[in-house]
Protein backbone atom coordinates (compact mmCIF):
# COMPACT_ATOMS: atom_id res chain seq x y z
CA UNK A 1 0.00 0.00 0.00
CA UNK A 2 2.40 2.19 1.17
CA UNK A 3 4.48 1.33 -2.11
CA UNK A 4 1.80 3.27 -4.73
CA UNK A 5 1.99 6.72 -4.90
CA UNK A 6 -0.30 8.72 -3.32
CA UNK A 7 -2.27 9.98 -5.87
CA UNK A 8 -3.77 6.29 -6.62
CA UNK A 9 -5.95 6.89 -3.78
CA UNK A 10 -8.05 9.95 -2.96
CA UNK A 11 -7.94 9.43 0.73
CA UNK A 12 -4.98 7.72 3.09
CA UNK A 13 -5.43 7.77 6.46
CA UNK A 14 -2.96 6.15 8.90
CA UNK A 15 -3.29 6.46 12.81
CA UNK A 16 -5.43 8.80 12.79
CA UNK A 17 -5.44 10.64 16.60
CA UNK A 18 -6.86 13.40 17.78
CA UNK A 19 -8.41 14.23 21.44
CA UNK A 20 -10.38 17.04 22.82
CA UNK A 21 -9.00 17.65 26.40
CA UNK A 22 -9.98 13.80 27.88
CA UNK A 23 -11.76 12.26 25.71
CA UNK A 24 -10.65 10.98 22.98
CA UNK A 25 -12.46 11.06 20.16
CA UNK A 26 -10.26 9.36 17.55
CA UNK A 27 -7.53 6.71 18.99
CA UNK A 28 -6.54 4.75 16.12
CA UNK A 29 -7.97 5.36 12.68
CA UNK A 30 -6.48 4.20 9.97
CA UNK A 31 -8.02 3.69 6.19
CA UNK A 32 -7.76 4.43 2.07
CA UNK A 33 -10.41 5.16 -0.26
CA UNK A 34 -9.62 4.61 -3.97
CA UNK A 35 -10.60 7.09 -6.50
CA UNK A 36 -14.28 7.01 -7.80
CA UNK A 37 -15.39 4.75 -4.92
CA UNK A 38 -18.44 5.48 -2.37
CA UNK A 39 -17.40 4.58 1.25
CA UNK A 40 -19.89 5.32 3.92
CA UNK A 41 -18.69 6.05 7.16
CA UNK A 42 -20.72 4.28 10.03
CA UNK A 43 -20.59 4.06 14.01
CA UNK A 44 -22.91 5.45 16.38
CA UNK A 45 -22.92 9.20 17.87
CA UNK A 46 -19.85 9.37 19.63
CA UNK A 47 -17.65 6.58 17.37
CA UNK A 48 -15.59 9.62 16.29
CA UNK A 49 -16.74 10.24 12.12
CA UNK A 50 -17.49 13.61 12.56
CA UNK A 51 -13.56 14.44 14.28
CA UNK A 52 -12.57 12.03 11.26
CA UNK A 53 -14.26 13.70 8.58
CA UNK A 54 -13.70 17.17 10.24
CA UNK A 55 -10.09 16.36 10.00
CA UNK A 56 -10.12 15.10 6.50
CA UNK A 57 -11.98 18.54 5.49
CA UNK A 58 -9.30 20.94 6.92
CA UNK A 59 -11.55 22.25 9.76
CA UNK A 60 -9.57 20.36 12.80
CA UNK A 61 -5.96 19.75 13.39
CA UNK A 62 -5.15 16.02 13.75
CA UNK A 63 -3.58 15.29 16.82
CA UNK A 64 -0.91 12.21 15.32
CA UNK A 65 -1.30 10.12 12.45
CA UNK A 66 -0.82 10.99 8.48
CA UNK A 67 -3.46 11.85 6.56
CA UNK A 68 -3.34 12.69 2.92
CA UNK A 69 -6.78 13.86 0.57
CA UNK A 70 -6.17 13.83 -3.35
CA UNK A 71 -2.29 13.30 -2.11
CA UNK A 72 -2.17 16.74 -0.27
CA UNK A 73 -2.07 17.14 3.65
CA UNK A 74 -5.34 18.89 5.36
CA UNK A 75 -3.21 20.11 8.11
CA UNK A 76 -0.69 22.23 5.54
CA UNK A 77 -2.04 26.02 5.21
CA UNK A 78 -0.33 26.25 1.54
CA UNK A 79 -2.46 23.46 -0.06
CA UNK A 80 -5.66 24.74 1.68
CA UNK A 81 -7.27 26.72 -1.38
CA UNK A 82 -6.29 24.04 -4.00
CA UNK A 83 -7.83 21.12 -1.64
CA UNK A 84 -11.06 23.03 -1.49
CA UNK A 85 -10.99 23.06 -4.96
CA UNK A 86 -11.30 20.02 -5.58
CA UNK A 87 -13.44 18.88 -2.85
CA UNK A 88 -16.94 19.81 -2.38
CA UNK A 89 -19.31 19.08 1.11
CA UNK A 90 -22.72 18.76 2.46
CA UNK A 91 -21.93 19.34 6.18
CA UNK A 92 -24.81 18.05 8.37
CA UNK A 93 -26.59 21.46 9.19
CA UNK A 94 -28.27 23.03 6.40
CA UNK A 95 -26.23 26.58 5.96
CA UNK A 96 -27.93 29.12 3.37
CA UNK A 97 -28.69 32.57 3.61
CA UNK A 98 -32.42 33.36 3.57
CA UNK A 99 -32.98 36.43 1.35
CA UNK A 100 -31.26 35.14 -1.93
CA UNK A 101 -32.85 33.24 -4.74
CA UNK A 102 -32.36 29.78 -5.09
CA UNK A 103 -30.06 31.00 -8.24
CA UNK A 104 -28.35 33.02 -6.47
CA UNK A 105 -27.28 31.21 -4.11
CA UNK A 106 -25.80 28.75 -5.91
CA UNK A 107 -24.12 30.99 -8.70
CA UNK A 108 -22.54 33.08 -5.45
CA UNK A 109 -20.58 29.62 -4.54
CA UNK A 110 -19.97 28.94 -8.27
CA UNK A 111 -17.61 31.67 -8.61
CA UNK A 112 -15.56 31.12 -6.00
CA UNK A 113 -14.41 27.71 -7.99
CA UNK A 114 -11.79 27.88 -11.13
CA UNK A 115 -14.12 25.55 -13.32
CA UNK A 116 -17.33 25.06 -11.52
CA UNK A 117 -20.41 23.17 -13.34
CA UNK A 118 -22.72 25.15 -15.01
CA UNK A 119 -25.40 26.79 -12.75
CA UNK A 120 -28.66 25.53 -14.49
CA UNK A 121 -27.35 22.08 -14.58
CA UNK A 122 -26.69 21.47 -10.79
CA UNK A 123 -30.43 23.25 -10.55
CA UNK A 124 -31.38 20.03 -12.49
CA UNK A 125 -29.07 17.34 -11.27
CA UNK A 126 -30.90 18.29 -7.61
CA UNK A 127 -34.12 18.54 -8.70
CA UNK A 128 -34.47 22.55 -7.72
CA UNK A 129 -35.65 23.33 -11.38
CA UNK A 130 -38.76 25.58 -11.66
CA UNK A 131 -37.48 26.85 -8.11
CA UNK A 132 -34.76 29.25 -9.39
CA UNK A 133 -35.77 32.56 -8.49
CA UNK A 134 -37.52 31.48 -5.15
CA UNK A 135 -36.11 32.96 -2.22
CA UNK A 136 -34.34 30.50 0.29
CA UNK A 137 -36.03 31.55 3.28
CA UNK A 138 -39.74 30.16 0.98
CA UNK A 139 -37.66 26.54 0.52
CA UNK A 140 -39.06 23.48 2.35
CA UNK A 141 -36.33 21.79 4.72
CA UNK A 142 -35.99 19.17 2.55
CA UNK A 143 -35.43 21.98 -0.57
CA UNK A 144 -33.00 23.45 1.65
CA UNK A 145 -30.94 20.33 2.24
CA UNK A 146 -31.03 19.37 -2.05
CA UNK A 147 -29.56 23.55 -2.50
CA UNK A 148 -26.70 22.74 0.10
CA UNK A 149 -26.22 19.42 -2.33
CA UNK A 150 -25.95 21.66 -5.20
CA UNK A 151 -23.54 23.86 -3.25
CA UNK A 152 -21.29 20.80 -2.32
CA UNK A 153 -21.55 19.99 -6.14
CA UNK A 154 -21.36 23.47 -7.91
CA UNK A 155 -17.16 23.20 -7.98
CA UNK A 156 -16.93 19.94 -9.73
CA UNK A 157 -15.32 18.42 -7.09
CA UNK A 158 -13.15 15.48 -7.41
CA UNK A 159 -14.00 14.73 -3.76
CA UNK A 160 -17.17 14.86 -2.22
CA UNK A 161 -18.09 15.18 1.56
CA UNK A 162 -21.69 13.96 2.27
CA UNK A 163 -22.23 14.18 6.07
CA UNK A 164 -25.80 12.72 6.86
CA UNK A 165 -26.90 13.86 3.04
CA UNK A 166 -30.51 12.57 3.05
CA UNK A 167 -31.72 13.61 6.68
CA UNK A 168 -34.86 14.99 6.54
CA UNK A 169 -35.89 13.95 2.95
CA UNK A 170 -38.93 11.96 2.52
CA UNK A 171 -38.49 8.36 0.44
CA UNK A 172 -39.10 9.49 -3.52
CA UNK A 173 -36.24 12.50 -2.39
CA UNK A 174 -34.07 10.06 -0.97
CA UNK A 175 -34.60 7.38 -3.58
CA UNK A 176 -33.37 10.67 -6.03
CA UNK A 177 -30.54 11.49 -4.07
CA UNK A 178 -29.70 7.76 -3.95
CA UNK A 179 -29.76 8.21 -8.20
CA UNK A 180 -28.03 11.83 -7.67
CA UNK A 181 -24.98 10.25 -6.07
CA UNK A 182 -24.69 7.05 -8.19
CA UNK A 183 -24.86 9.14 -11.20
CA UNK A 184 -21.91 10.98 -9.49
CA UNK A 185 -20.06 8.09 -9.75
CA UNK A 186 -20.29 7.75 -12.91
CA UNK A 187 -18.87 11.17 -13.54
CA UNK A 188 -15.61 9.44 -11.29
CA UNK A 189 -16.17 11.30 -8.78
CA UNK A 190 -15.18 9.98 -5.29
CA UNK A 191 -17.76 9.90 -2.28
CA UNK A 192 -17.29 10.04 1.08
CA UNK A 193 -20.57 9.80 3.56
CA UNK A 194 -21.51 8.74 6.44
CA UNK A 195 -25.10 8.23 8.01
CA UNK A 196 -26.98 6.46 10.67
CA UNK A 197 -29.17 4.85 7.84
CA UNK A 198 -28.38 1.33 6.66
CA UNK A 199 -30.41 1.24 4.11
CA UNK A 200 -28.22 4.12 2.80
CA UNK A 201 -25.03 2.19 2.72
CA UNK A 202 -26.53 -0.30 1.37
CA UNK A 203 -27.65 1.55 -1.50
CA UNK A 204 -24.93 3.71 -2.10
CA UNK A 205 -21.84 2.62 -0.75
CA UNK A 206 -18.95 0.05 -2.43
CA UNK A 207 -17.19 -0.48 1.28
CA UNK A 208 -18.27 0.77 4.07
CA UNK A 209 -15.62 1.53 7.24
CA UNK A 210 -17.64 0.65 11.11
CA UNK A 211 -15.97 3.24 13.78
CA UNK A 212 -16.57 2.93 17.61
CA UNK A 213 -14.75 4.52 20.14
CA UNK A 214 -12.50 6.18 18.04
CA UNK A 215 -11.52 2.96 16.62
CA UNK A 216 -12.12 0.78 13.54
CA UNK A 217 -14.18 -1.82 13.80
CA UNK A 218 -14.60 -3.55 10.59
CA UNK A 219 -13.85 -2.34 7.66
CA UNK A 220 -14.74 -3.80 3.83
CA UNK A 221 -16.97 -4.15 0.87
CA UNK A 222 -20.93 -4.21 1.53
CA UNK A 223 -21.76 -6.60 0.47
CA UNK A 224 -18.91 -8.58 1.95
CA UNK A 225 -19.69 -7.09 5.13
CA UNK A 226 -23.33 -7.54 4.85
CA UNK A 227 -22.33 -11.41 3.90
CA UNK A 228 -20.10 -12.01 6.73
CA UNK A 229 -22.73 -13.55 7.99
CA UNK A 230 -23.03 -15.53 4.91
CA UNK A 231 -23.78 -18.96 6.43
CA UNK A 232 -25.77 -17.25 9.69
CA UNK A 233 -29.17 -17.45 8.33
CA UNK A 234 -32.57 -17.13 10.06
CA UNK A 235 -35.53 -20.15 9.24
CA UNK A 236 -39.21 -18.39 10.13
CA UNK A 237 -42.01 -20.46 9.68
CA UNK A 238 -45.60 -21.38 11.41
CA UNK A 239 -47.11 -24.63 12.21
CA UNK A 240 -50.48 -25.88 13.02
CA UNK A 241 -52.14 -25.52 16.37
CA UNK A 242 -51.05 -28.34 18.70
CA UNK A 243 -47.10 -28.33 17.70
CA UNK A 244 -44.59 -26.94 20.18
CA UNK A 245 -40.94 -25.95 19.84
CA UNK A 246 -39.78 -29.57 21.22
CA UNK A 247 -41.38 -31.28 18.34
CA UNK A 248 -39.00 -29.90 15.81
CA UNK A 249 -35.79 -31.83 14.56
CA UNK A 250 -33.86 -29.07 15.19
CA UNK A 251 -32.89 -26.19 17.74
CA UNK A 252 -35.60 -23.51 17.72
CA UNK A 253 -37.53 -20.85 19.97
CA UNK A 254 -41.13 -19.59 19.25
CA UNK A 255 -41.73 -15.90 18.88
CA UNK A 256 -44.42 -13.79 18.19
CA UNK A 257 -46.60 -17.45 17.20
CA UNK A 258 -44.04 -18.16 14.79
CA UNK A 259 -41.27 -20.46 14.96
CA UNK A 260 -37.99 -19.53 14.19
CA UNK A 261 -34.52 -21.47 13.77
CA UNK A 262 -31.09 -19.62 13.51
CA UNK A 263 -28.65 -21.82 11.70
CA UNK A 264 -25.12 -21.49 10.65
CA UNK A 265 -25.99 -23.70 7.98
CA UNK A 266 -29.03 -23.21 6.59
CA UNK A 267 -29.24 -25.91 3.04
CA UNK A 268 -28.67 -28.83 5.80
CA UNK A 269 -31.03 -27.49 8.32
CA UNK A 270 -33.52 -26.37 5.34
CA UNK A 271 -33.76 -30.09 4.25
CA UNK A 272 -34.11 -31.63 7.65
CA UNK A 273 -36.73 -29.55 8.70
CA UNK A 274 -39.21 -29.72 5.40
CA UNK A 275 -38.24 -33.40 5.14
CA UNK A 276 -39.84 -33.35 8.48
CA UNK A 277 -42.96 -31.76 7.78
CA UNK A 278 -43.71 -33.54 4.43
CA UNK A 279 -43.12 -36.65 6.50
CA UNK A 280 -45.87 -35.53 8.46
CA UNK A 281 -48.15 -33.76 6.09
CA UNK A 282 -47.57 -30.51 8.17
CA UNK A 283 -47.61 -27.07 5.91
CA UNK A 284 -44.87 -24.40 7.31
CA UNK A 285 -46.88 -21.36 6.23
CA UNK A 286 -45.06 -18.27 5.67
CA UNK A 287 -41.85 -20.11 5.56
CA UNK A 288 -38.92 -17.71 5.07
CA UNK A 289 -35.09 -17.95 4.94
CA UNK A 290 -33.18 -14.77 5.03
CA UNK A 291 -29.82 -13.47 6.03
CA UNK A 292 -28.94 -10.53 8.21
CA UNK A 293 -29.02 -7.15 6.70
CA UNK A 294 -25.97 -4.74 6.84
CA UNK A 295 -28.33 -3.60 9.53
CA UNK A 296 -28.06 -6.76 11.78
CA UNK A 297 -24.69 -6.54 11.27
CA UNK A 298 -24.19 -3.37 12.15
CA UNK A 299 -25.92 -3.52 15.83
CA UNK A 300 -23.93 -6.59 16.48
CA UNK A 301 -20.53 -5.06 15.17
CA UNK A 302 -21.58 -2.24 17.19
CA UNK A 303 -22.52 -3.82 20.58
CA UNK A 304 -20.06 -6.21 20.54
CA UNK A 305 -17.47 -3.22 20.06
CA UNK A 306 -19.35 -1.43 23.12
CA UNK A 307 -18.45 -4.75 25.14
CA UNK A 308 -15.23 -4.98 24.16
CA UNK A 309 -14.16 -1.22 23.34
CA UNK A 310 -16.18 0.79 25.86
CA UNK A 311 -16.20 3.72 23.39
CA UNK A 312 -15.75 6.67 25.00
CA UNK A 313 -18.87 9.25 24.16
CA UNK A 314 -18.88 12.82 23.45
CA UNK A 315 -20.89 15.37 23.05
CA UNK A 316 -18.89 15.19 19.28
CA UNK B 1 -1.44 14.56 -12.44
CA UNK B 2 -2.58 12.75 -14.97
CA UNK B 3 -3.36 14.24 -18.45
CA UNK B 4 -7.10 14.17 -18.10
CA UNK B 5 -6.56 16.58 -14.61
CA UNK B 6 -4.49 18.81 -16.10
CA UNK B 7 -6.71 19.20 -18.90
CA UNK B 8 -9.45 19.60 -15.93
CA UNK B 9 -7.73 22.99 -14.45
CA UNK B 10 -6.50 25.00 -17.19
CA UNK B 11 -3.28 27.30 -16.26
CA UNK B 12 -4.75 31.04 -15.08
CA UNK B 13 -3.60 34.30 -13.42
CA UNK B 14 -4.20 33.94 -9.59
CA UNK B 15 -4.56 38.03 -9.90
CA UNK B 16 -6.89 38.46 -11.75
CA UNK B 17 -8.68 35.68 -10.22
CA UNK B 18 -8.37 37.60 -7.02
CA UNK B 19 -10.05 40.77 -8.51
CA UNK B 20 -13.00 39.08 -10.11
CA UNK B 21 -13.31 36.68 -6.48
CA UNK B 22 -13.44 40.25 -4.60
CA UNK B 23 -15.89 41.81 -6.72
CA UNK B 24 -18.05 38.84 -6.40
CA UNK B 25 -18.01 38.78 -3.30
CA UNK B 26 -18.99 42.79 -3.01
CA UNK B 27 -21.51 41.95 -5.18
CA UNK B 28 -23.18 38.79 -3.45
CA UNK B 29 -22.89 40.88 0.22
CA UNK B 30 -24.79 43.88 -1.51
CA UNK B 31 -27.15 42.07 -2.45
CA UNK B 32 -28.07 40.06 0.20
CA UNK B 33 -27.70 43.22 2.55
CA UNK B 34 -30.51 44.74 -0.05
CA UNK B 35 -32.82 42.25 0.20
CA UNK B 36 -33.11 41.87 4.27
CA UNK B 37 -35.88 44.92 4.53
CA UNK B 38 -34.45 45.04 7.90
CA UNK B 39 -30.49 45.78 7.22
CA UNK B 40 -32.42 48.30 4.86
CA UNK B 41 -34.27 50.21 7.62
CA UNK B 42 -32.10 50.34 10.23
CA UNK B 43 -29.10 51.11 8.51
CA UNK B 44 -30.88 54.40 6.37
CA UNK B 45 -34.22 55.11 7.57
CA UNK B 46 -33.29 55.46 11.09
CA UNK B 47 -30.13 58.12 10.71
CA UNK B 48 -32.35 59.65 7.99
CA UNK B 49 -35.60 60.25 10.38
CA UNK B 50 -33.42 61.64 13.11
CA UNK B 51 -31.35 64.05 10.41
CA UNK B 52 -35.14 65.00 9.69
CA UNK B 53 -36.91 65.47 13.46
CA UNK B 54 -33.57 67.56 14.22
CA UNK B 55 -33.50 69.66 11.45
CA UNK B 56 -37.10 70.24 12.21
CA UNK B 57 -36.51 71.51 15.21
CA UNK B 58 -33.49 72.96 14.92
CA UNK B 59 -33.28 74.08 11.41
CA UNK B 60 -33.43 77.60 11.99
CA UNK B 61 -31.38 78.02 15.18
CA UNK B 62 -28.02 79.85 15.17
CA UNK B 63 -24.55 79.74 16.53
CA UNK B 64 -24.91 77.87 20.14
CA UNK B 65 -22.11 78.01 22.60
CA UNK B 66 -23.23 75.22 23.96
CA UNK B 67 -22.70 73.12 20.87
CA UNK B 68 -19.27 73.57 20.68
CA UNK B 69 -19.87 77.46 19.13
CA UNK B 70 -21.82 75.71 15.78
CA UNK B 71 -25.80 75.77 14.72
CA UNK B 72 -27.28 72.97 16.25
CA UNK B 73 -28.18 71.06 13.14
CA UNK B 74 -24.58 71.36 12.20
CA UNK B 75 -23.18 69.97 15.40
CA UNK B 76 -25.97 67.22 14.95
CA UNK B 77 -25.55 65.67 11.38
CA UNK B 78 -21.10 64.63 11.14
CA UNK B 79 -22.12 62.82 14.99
CA UNK B 80 -25.35 61.17 13.12
CA UNK B 81 -23.35 60.25 10.29
CA UNK B 82 -20.46 59.43 12.71
CA UNK B 83 -23.66 57.08 14.28
CA UNK B 84 -24.94 55.37 10.91
CA UNK B 85 -21.18 53.99 10.01
CA UNK B 86 -20.58 52.70 13.25
CA UNK B 87 -23.93 51.19 13.26
CA UNK B 88 -23.20 49.95 9.69
CA UNK B 89 -19.64 48.99 10.28
CA UNK B 90 -19.45 47.80 13.69
CA UNK B 91 -22.89 47.04 14.91
CA UNK B 92 -23.49 45.19 11.70
CA UNK B 93 -20.66 43.23 11.27
CA UNK B 94 -20.55 41.77 15.14
CA UNK B 95 -24.03 40.55 14.87
CA UNK B 96 -23.87 39.16 11.25
CA UNK B 97 -20.86 37.36 11.53
CA UNK B 98 -22.19 36.40 15.14
CA UNK B 99 -24.94 34.54 13.34
CA UNK B 100 -23.34 33.68 10.44
CA UNK B 101 -21.02 31.29 12.15
CA UNK B 102 -23.79 30.07 14.84
CA UNK B 103 -25.81 28.66 11.96
CA UNK B 104 -22.72 27.18 9.82
CA UNK B 105 -22.72 29.64 6.73
CA UNK B 106 -18.84 30.97 7.46
CA UNK B 107 -18.14 27.13 8.22
CA UNK B 108 -19.76 26.38 4.72
CA UNK B 109 -17.55 29.77 3.41
CA UNK B 110 -14.62 28.81 4.49
CA UNK B 111 -14.77 24.88 3.03
CA UNK B 112 -15.12 26.40 -0.48
CA UNK B 113 -11.88 28.22 -2.09
CA UNK B 114 -12.40 31.25 -1.44
CA UNK B 115 -9.12 33.05 0.68
CA UNK B 116 -10.30 34.80 4.04
CA UNK B 117 -8.52 38.06 2.63
CA UNK B 118 -11.81 38.12 -0.38
CA UNK B 119 -14.53 37.89 2.15
CA UNK B 120 -13.24 39.97 4.49
CA UNK B 121 -12.10 42.25 2.02
CA UNK B 122 -15.67 42.34 0.61
CA UNK B 123 -16.92 42.83 3.86
CA UNK B 124 -15.29 45.77 3.80
CA UNK B 125 -16.03 47.21 0.42
CA UNK B 126 -19.48 46.47 1.17
CA UNK B 127 -19.54 48.30 4.81
CA UNK B 128 -17.99 51.19 2.83
CA UNK B 129 -19.90 51.47 0.16
CA UNK B 130 -23.13 51.63 2.89
CA UNK B 131 -21.35 54.02 4.67
CA UNK B 132 -21.40 56.71 1.96
CA UNK B 133 -24.67 56.16 1.02
CA UNK B 134 -25.81 56.73 4.61
CA UNK B 135 -23.80 60.09 4.85
CA UNK B 136 -24.66 61.24 1.98
CA UNK B 137 -28.03 61.14 2.59
CA UNK B 138 -28.09 62.55 6.07
CA UNK B 139 -25.52 65.41 4.24
CA UNK B 140 -28.73 65.93 1.83
CA UNK B 141 -31.41 65.66 3.93
CA UNK B 142 -29.28 68.32 6.16
CA UNK B 143 -29.11 70.26 2.68
CA UNK B 144 -32.72 70.84 2.61
CA UNK B 145 -32.44 72.30 6.23
CA UNK B 146 -29.61 74.84 5.60
CA UNK B 147 -26.67 73.12 6.18
CA UNK B 148 -23.72 73.19 3.86
CA UNK B 149 -22.37 70.58 1.97
CA UNK B 150 -18.74 69.60 2.93
CA UNK B 151 -16.25 72.01 1.88
CA UNK B 152 -13.19 69.77 0.73
CA UNK B 153 -13.97 66.32 -0.88
CA UNK B 154 -10.70 64.63 0.17
CA UNK B 155 -11.24 65.64 3.92
CA UNK B 156 -14.65 64.20 4.11
CA UNK B 157 -13.69 60.91 1.77
CA UNK B 158 -10.60 59.94 3.80
CA UNK B 159 -11.90 59.89 7.29
CA UNK B 160 -15.10 58.22 6.25
CA UNK B 161 -13.13 55.42 4.32
CA UNK B 162 -10.58 55.26 7.40
CA UNK B 163 -13.70 55.25 10.09
CA UNK B 164 -15.27 52.79 8.35
CA UNK B 165 -12.36 50.20 7.99
CA UNK B 166 -11.63 50.65 11.93
CA UNK B 167 -15.13 50.15 12.73
CA UNK B 168 -15.58 46.89 10.76
CA UNK B 169 -12.14 46.13 12.33
CA UNK B 170 -13.55 46.66 15.28
CA UNK B 171 -17.37 44.87 14.24
CA UNK B 172 -15.27 41.69 13.12
CA UNK B 173 -13.28 42.11 16.88
CA UNK B 174 -16.43 41.93 18.25
CA UNK B 175 -18.11 38.95 16.59
CA UNK B 176 -14.81 37.24 17.50
CA UNK B 177 -15.54 37.37 21.18
CA UNK B 178 -19.17 37.14 21.28
CA UNK B 179 -19.62 33.10 21.23
CA UNK B 180 -23.45 33.27 21.22
CA UNK B 181 -25.00 35.08 18.19
CA UNK B 182 -28.17 35.02 20.02
CA UNK B 183 -26.51 37.68 22.97
CA UNK B 184 -24.43 39.51 19.64
CA UNK B 185 -27.31 42.46 19.23
CA UNK B 186 -27.15 43.46 23.07
CA UNK B 187 -23.46 43.21 23.55
CA UNK B 188 -23.13 45.12 20.47
CA UNK B 189 -25.64 47.62 22.15
CA UNK B 190 -24.33 47.76 25.27
CA UNK B 191 -20.56 48.90 24.16
CA UNK B 192 -22.22 51.17 21.42
CA UNK B 193 -24.83 52.95 23.18
CA UNK B 194 -22.50 54.64 25.98
CA UNK B 195 -19.79 55.22 24.35
CA UNK B 196 -21.86 57.21 21.34
CA UNK B 197 -23.79 59.17 24.60
CA UNK B 198 -20.49 60.10 26.33
CA UNK B 199 -18.82 61.08 22.73
CA UNK B 200 -21.11 63.94 22.33
CA UNK B 201 -23.26 62.33 19.67
CA UNK B 202 -26.81 62.62 21.60
CA UNK B 203 -25.78 66.16 22.80
CA UNK B 204 -22.58 67.98 23.54
CA UNK B 205 -20.63 67.03 26.69
CA UNK B 206 -19.09 69.79 28.28
CA UNK B 207 -17.02 67.75 31.74
CA UNK B 208 -13.20 68.10 30.12
CA UNK B 209 -12.13 65.02 32.06
CA UNK B 210 -14.54 62.83 29.95
CA UNK B 211 -13.81 64.75 26.63
CA UNK B 212 -10.52 63.86 27.31
CA UNK B 213 -11.03 59.75 28.00
CA UNK B 214 -13.46 59.90 25.08
CA UNK B 215 -10.83 61.51 22.95
CA UNK B 216 -8.58 58.34 23.40
CA UNK B 217 -11.69 56.17 22.40
CA UNK B 218 -12.90 55.56 19.01
CA UNK B 219 -16.16 57.63 18.46
CA UNK B 220 -14.99 61.05 19.71
CA UNK B 221 -12.10 61.15 17.21
CA UNK B 222 -14.69 59.76 14.42
CA UNK B 223 -17.27 62.41 15.07
CA UNK B 224 -13.93 65.56 15.06
CA UNK B 225 -12.84 64.23 12.08
CA UNK B 226 -16.16 64.47 10.69
CA UNK B 227 -17.36 67.63 11.86
CA UNK B 228 -14.04 69.72 10.34
CA UNK B 229 -15.19 69.33 6.55
CA UNK B 230 -18.71 68.33 7.23
CA UNK B 231 -19.16 71.79 9.53
CA UNK B 232 -16.34 73.60 9.88
CA UNK B 233 -15.42 74.38 6.46
CA UNK B 234 -11.93 72.50 7.38
CA UNK B 235 -9.66 69.43 6.11
CA UNK B 236 -8.03 66.52 7.35
CA UNK B 237 -7.89 66.01 11.16
CA UNK B 238 -4.13 63.93 11.83
CA UNK B 239 -4.53 62.83 15.48
CA UNK B 240 -8.02 62.23 15.45
CA UNK B 241 -7.28 59.83 12.44
CA UNK B 242 -4.07 58.62 14.22
CA UNK B 243 -6.49 57.61 17.15
CA UNK B 244 -8.76 55.95 15.01
CA UNK B 245 -6.30 54.00 12.73
CA UNK B 246 -5.08 52.80 16.11
CA UNK B 247 -8.26 51.51 16.81
CA UNK B 248 -8.70 49.76 14.00
CA UNK B 249 -4.93 47.70 14.31
CA UNK B 250 -6.37 46.53 17.26
CA UNK B 251 -9.27 45.23 16.12
CA UNK B 252 -7.52 43.45 13.39
CA UNK B 253 -5.32 42.13 16.16
CA UNK B 254 -7.92 40.75 18.14
CA UNK B 255 -10.15 39.43 15.21
CA UNK B 256 -6.56 37.25 13.59
CA UNK B 257 -6.24 35.91 17.28
CA UNK B 258 -9.97 34.89 17.86
CA UNK B 259 -12.01 34.98 14.70
CA UNK B 260 -13.19 31.56 14.44
CA UNK B 261 -15.40 29.83 11.46
CA UNK B 262 -16.55 27.03 13.10
CA UNK B 263 -19.62 27.18 15.21
CA UNK B 264 -18.63 24.47 17.85
CA UNK B 265 -14.77 25.70 18.47
CA UNK B 266 -12.64 22.61 20.35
Amino acid sequence: MHSQPFTHNAIEVASLAKSYKAVRAVRDISFSMRRGEIVALLGPNGAGKTTTLEILEGFRARDGGTVRVLGLDPADRSAARELRERTGLVLQDIAVEPYLTVRETIARQAGYYPVPRKVPEVIGLVGLAGLERRKVKALSGGQKRRLDLALGLIGAPELLYLDEPTTGFDPSARRDAWQLVRDLRETGTTVLLTTHDMAEAEALADRVIVLSGGLVLAQGPTAALAGADANRARITFSLPAGFAVEDLPLAGNAADGAFVIETTSPTEDLHQLTGWALRRSITLSGLAVDRPSLEDVYLRLTSEGALAGAPERSAR
Amino acid sequence: MTALAVLARPARSRGRDNVRLLAHQVRYEQLSFWRNPQSAIFTFVFPVLFVTILGALFGTTGKNASFDGLPVLEYYIPTIAAMSVLGSCYGQLAVALAARRQNGILKRVRATPLPAWAYFGGLLAHCILVSFVDVALIVLVGRLYGAPLPSDWVAIIVPLVLGAASFCSLGVAAASVISNADAAPAVAQIVMFPLLFLSGTYMPITSKWLTQITGWLPVRPFNEALTGPLSRQGGLSWHQLEILALWGVLGIAVAVRRFRWDPRPE
